[in-house]
């Protein structure tokens, strides 16, 4: 199912999602390439496999393969960091802080694409996964980049409606499965 | 010894890849420029044909994929001829498949400049070098005489060399920006 067809199955009650996706999708603060890998980024870490499967068929046809490789490498890494980094902040144990991570996370010096597109799904993928440490240093290395307030916004709307959606479509799913064997 | 830090020394030798009956096949020139962008695991051992080698060899060879995943390439050596190296593999069966070159540093020159050469024998001590990209020696490992290699160890040390907390997460209050090239 294409994402276009995908969107036409929105129930009802989330008609509201629908629409904001398709304004969002043409918010003039980002470039394509920062709109489609903060999609495919924000897809991945909410984990809907209609909606991430529909999404990442859509992104082939506006970003590289290099750049479609780096969203979901945003993706997998922070969902590693999110969680890590997010025990460091919720601990009141100082101590963990001046500790050896030994965790491997090269990709995020060799992803291959701008490093202020792959920092903002990285800071769009930690709003998602909810580690505020996360989304304050993301926040501060993506401004140091160069991108506006206004830039990190409009990724952020993004990232909360492709969520939304991967709960919906989620939910449906289930109620479909729930039909079929009733 | 060259230490951790210094410069992996040039080289140009004849290295045994396989075991084919056609030299053309069986023998190739490798460089210090070959491998461009990988890490290098360089291992030297005193002798084929004796007894301890073959079970570090074999030891690298079952963890060639591992260190392939970490972009690295091992490059194993002696003192040995390339068809010395190539009579050993043809006749062992644990070396037949061995997924990486054998050097074969016969004017000991490689081993000289890197100073393994054993004093007694004349022949490269049990060595291990991991090389970076930009060709420098990061980890420096020599057991003596009988004593084999781990391989495991010499992976762990590879894996920890290349993990880098890259992520700005870790930051402590009042630290300078995170460059990231």
């Amino acid at each position: 199912m294409t994402l276009e067809e995908l969107m036409e199955t929105v129930p009802a009650y989330a008609r509201d999602l629908k629409l904001n996706f398709s304004t969002l999708t043409q918010q003039p603060e980002l470039t394509s390439q920062q709109i489609w890998g903060t999609i495919v980024a924000s897809a991945v870490a909410s984990r809907s496999r209609d909606l991430t499967q529909a999404v990442v068929a859509e992104a082939a046809g506006h970003l590289s393969p290099q750049a479609l490789e780096a969203a979901k490498g945003a993706a997998a890494i922070m969902g590693m960091n999110n969680v890590y980094y997010r025990f460091q902040h919720l601990t009141s144990n100082q101590n963990y802080r001046n500790m050896p991570a030994r965790l491997r996370m090269n990709i995020i010096r060799s992803h291959g694409i701008d490093a202020a597109d792959f920092e903002l799904w990285c800071a769009a993928v930690s709003a998602i996964n909810g580690c505020s440490a996360c989304v304050d240093s993301h926040e501060k290395v993506v401004r140091e980049k160069g991108l506006s307030e206004d830039a990190v916004l409009a990724a952020m709307r993004l990232a909360s409606v492709v969520h939304a959606l991967a709960v919906v479509f989620d939910a449906e799913r289930v109620g479909a499965a729930q039909a079929v064997s009733a | 010894m060259l230490g951790v830090g210094e410069k992996f020394p040039s080289f140009s030798l004849t290295a045994t890849v396989s075991t084919e009956k056609d030299p053309k096949a069986a023998f190739k020139t490798i460089t210090d420029l070959d491998y461009s962008g990988k890490w290098k695991v360089y291992f030297f051992w005193p002798k084929d044909f004796t007894f301890v080698c073959p079970t570090e060899i074999t030891g690298f060879a079952k963890l060639n994929k591992q260190f392939k995943d970490r972009d690295a390439q091992i490059l194993g050596g002696s003192i040995d001829s390339e068809w010395v190296h190539h009579a050993w593999r043809t006749y062992h069966a644990d070396l037949k498949d061995l997924p990486f070159p054998m050097l074969s540093d016969i004017k000991r020159d490689l081993c000289e400049q890197l100073g393994i050469l054993d004093p007694q024998g004349g022949v490269a001590q049990r060595a291990t070098f991991i090389v970076d990209p930009e060709g420098i020696i990061r980890f420096v490992y020599v057991t003596d005489g009988a004593v084999g290699r781990n391989p495991d160890e010499v992976l762990r040390v590879l894996d920890a060399l290349q993990t880098d907390e890259l992520c700005p997460c870790n930051w402590k209050k009042g630290e300078a920006t995170l460059q990231i090239a």
